[in-house]
């Protein structure tokens, strides 16, 4: 029997951490809090698959669990599936969600069509800084993906690009 | 006052005629007087001074509402004149209406004020209203860099697709 728990609040919770690490605790140092918030997905990755795979029997080969991951786990943690998988057939694989849910309320851009253009050097940092919100709140799901994948026996390398908000591509490099 | 239980961006759209220039202005102020947006679209007399026209928009609501509840017929309790009253206590005024401009208000028990300024011959926007706190909930305080109790300015917290969906809510209202 699972319990439920709102949406909102685990969206806040993810916002808050990834907030907390960016801004409080290592404030210059990005690399730092991204390797940590890695860190922290790659736990809850690696304890979500043990239970999503409990009836399962084993992974044949490496598709076969990255389909899982497309498939399955994709639908327990977000209700839908990953909506585009490529593969060079050489241990990468490219998974492509057209509208992912943690980010679907971020835009990238912000537009200075309205007259206003920075000017000033503290407006233009702060552009920046929030430019890179996007890419924080990434490295968490990345290493959710790379935590399941290890779980399962897959060694590899997780990186994400959002180049079209809110469509979002997850490459997984397999390491041979 | 019931508010939502909705999932994505519903509730669902009150129905939308025409054609598109009838908003004119919008505020939206938080429970301490700050005004955290402001949008106009068609105001041909501009005040000189916005931090001016805020604080007078602000302090108008404020007495209005006091003064409103304080009239009420029907409420039992007799306060005194300025106390100041939780969102929702008492009767909460939502329109006033003159020969040029309607003004309709919505506050949410947050104490989140949305004010939209629109052509006399508008109909009810309380609906209407619902639906841009809705919007305001589920693209500005949802997102991530946004910092709460401050003006939503795109440059710092990136709520573009706030302003999109607002225009376009907005121009769509008769």
């Amino acid at each position: 029997m699972g319990r439920e728990v709102s949406e909102s609040c685990v969206d806040s919770l993810l916002t808050e951490m990834v907030s907390m690490y960016c801004n409080r605790l290592y404030a210059n140092k990005p690399e730092l809090a991204a390797s940590r918030i890695d860190a922290i997905g790659y736990q809850v990755g690696h304890q979500l698959s043990e239970r999503y795979t409990m009836e399962r029997p084993r992974f044949t080969d490496h598709l076969d669990a990255i389909k899982f991951i497309c498939k399955d786990f994709w639908s327990e943690l977000f209700k839908k599936q990953i909506d585009n998988l490529k593969t060079n057939h050489r241990g990468t694989f490219v998974l492509q969600d057209n509208r992912f849910r943690w980010l679907s309320r971020m835009s990238l851009d912000p537009s200075p069509e309205n007259g206003d253009v920075p000017q000033e050097n503290s407006e233009a940092a702060a552009e920046n800084k929030a430019a890179q919100v996007p890419n924080m709140h990434l490295h968490f799901s990345c290493g959710v993906i790379k935590g399941a994948l290890h779980n399962l026996g897959i060694a590899c390398a997780v990186s994400a690009d959002t180049s079209h908000l809110p469509a979002c591509s997850f490459v997984v490099r397999i390491k041979p | 006052m019931q508010f939502f239980a909705g999932t994505e961006i519903s509730p669902s759209l009150p129905a939308a005629t025409a054609s598109g220039n009838n908003g004119h202005m919008m505020y939206v102020f938080n429970r301490d007087g700050i005004c955290l947006l402001y949008r106009e679209w068609n105001r041909p007399l501009h005040t000189l001074n916005a931090q001016q026209d805020h604080k007078l928009m602000f302090g108008l609501l404020f007495s209005l509402k006091s003064l409103t509840a304080k009239m009420d017929p029907t409420s039992v309790e007799k306060g005194n004149l300025g106390v100041p009253q939780l969102p929702g206590q008492g009767c909460s005024f939502h329109s006033f209406r003159t020969n040029t401009y309607k003004l309709s208000f919505m506050e949410s028990p947050s104490g989140i004020k949305l004010i939209l300024i629109t052509h006399p011959r508008t109909g009810d926007l309380r609906e209407s209203l619902k639906y841009i706190y809705n919007l305001y909930v589920e693209y500005v305080v949802k997102n991530p860099p946004y910092t709460p109790r401050t003006p939503i300015s795109n440059f710092l917290c990136m709520c573009e697709l706030f302003n999109t969906a607002l225009d376009q809510y907005v121009r769509s209202i008769s």
